[in-house]
């Protein structure tokens, strides 16, 4: 942890969470990101069993209950690091949600990454969302109306097969990146290895949220 | 927060919906969207003599989003494409007073008139001029 000196008796901490010579809880960091929060590597495939556990343990070492004893800085300290330990564990807890946060660290913004708008996507999008249109302005017991709801049937099927195939792609480029992570080098051509696996996890991110929102609307329509 | 009037306004009573041809003559196509929510929006105009004739839009995403692609089609028409380079999301947040979390839908209405006037721009050097 980036954490040099206890805010109670100055001295050098070298516990995780604790300094260990006057045994104080200490603050987690702002600075401190979600992975080294949890006491995990910087990795996109994790064991959710293992996460899980780690989380209850640290969630029993801050819980603000244990701390009502305590001073009231400490009290503060409790309250403040079992938020960030919350949002730390459900941000990580999802493997979509952890490959973003994961991106926005590596890459300061997940903006940054240029990525060419699905050009594609976007008129199937558009023009489906025309065909829904129709669909909530006919008479659904028609003959019309019932064919369009077949037409919308079948994209749904379509785009949720979609969506698999995108959420299989990326555990691919997931398990590449911790391989990537794991073999530690650093050479130009790792270095393009990683622009190139940034990118691909980005614009299939992206992907995905298109298709998901559209899935959710054609769902929640002929429902 | 509620939707202001005029986001309501334009949700209900959209303004300009539709599309051109792309291949048409002076068409501009502009389409983005928003990867953090899923928002598509595709914007276009139609320019006649630097003057932007007409203009359409058609969203998918949100009432603000929606709000702010309407409202842009308005703003575009009559304006040459030197005027229409200057609208600024900002303009669009003042106009329909939109909350903090909605200021990225403003942001994609910009970004969306950028990229029409660039596609009309790229067309147009691309053809000969047959005018002068």
């Amino acid at each position: 942890m980036a954490r040099s000196m206890c805010w109670h008796c100055q001295s050098a901490v070298t516990g995780e969470y604790f300094c260990e010579r006057c045994v104080k809880v200490q603050p987690v960091s702002k600075e401190t990101d979600y992975f080294t929060c949890l006491g995990f590597p910087r990795r996109l495939t994790l064991d959710p069993k293992q996460l899980e556990a780690k989380f209850y343990e640290l969630s029993r070492t801050f819980h603000p209950d244990f701390y009502q004893t305590k001073t009231p800085a400490e009290q503060t300290i409790s309250l403040g690091n079992a938020a960030v330990l919350n949002t730390a564990y459900r941000t990580l807890r999802d493997p979509i949600q952890r490959a973003e946060y994961l991106l926005g660290l590596e890459t300061g913004s997940v903006k940054d990454i240029r990525t060419s708008p699905p050009a594609d996507l976007f008129e199937e999008i558009l023009e489906l969302q025309d065909t829904l249109e129709e669909y909530r302005s006919s008479e659904r017991d028609s003959q019309e109306g019932q064919k369009l709801r077949t037409v919308l049937e079948t994209e749904q099927r379509g785009l949720e097969q979609r969506k698999q195939e995108m959420e299989a792609q990326l555990q691919r480029l997931f398990t590449e990146w911790d391989q990537l992570q794991d073999r530690g080098e650093a050479t130009s051509q790792t270095r393009a290895e990683r622009d190139r696996l940034l990118k691909q996890m980005r614009d299939l991110l992206s992907n995905r949220t298109y298709v998901t929102s559209i899935v959710s609307d054609l769902a929640a329509t002929i429902a | 927060m509620a939707y202001s009037d005029k986001v309501v306004d334009h949700f209900n009573n959209p303004r300009n919906m539709g599309s051109f041809k792309k291949d048409e003559d002076g068409v501009g196509t502009g389409m983005v969207g928003a990867p953090e929510c899923g928002d598509v929006m595709k914007l276009q105009i139609k320019v006649q003599n630097d003057t932007i004739v007409d203009a359409k839009f058609k969203t998918f995403g949100c009432g603000s989003a929606i709000a702010s692609s309407s409202l842009a089609t308005e703003w575009l028409k009559g304006k040459t494409i030197e005027e229409a380079q200057q609208i600024k999301n900002t303009d669009i947040v003042q106009e329909l007073n939109l909350p903090p979390v909605k200021i990225h839908c403003s942001v994609l209405a910009e970004d969306a008139i950028k990229a029409a006037l660039a596609d009309y721009q790229k067309k147009a050097d691309g053809q000969p001029s047959d005018t002068k």
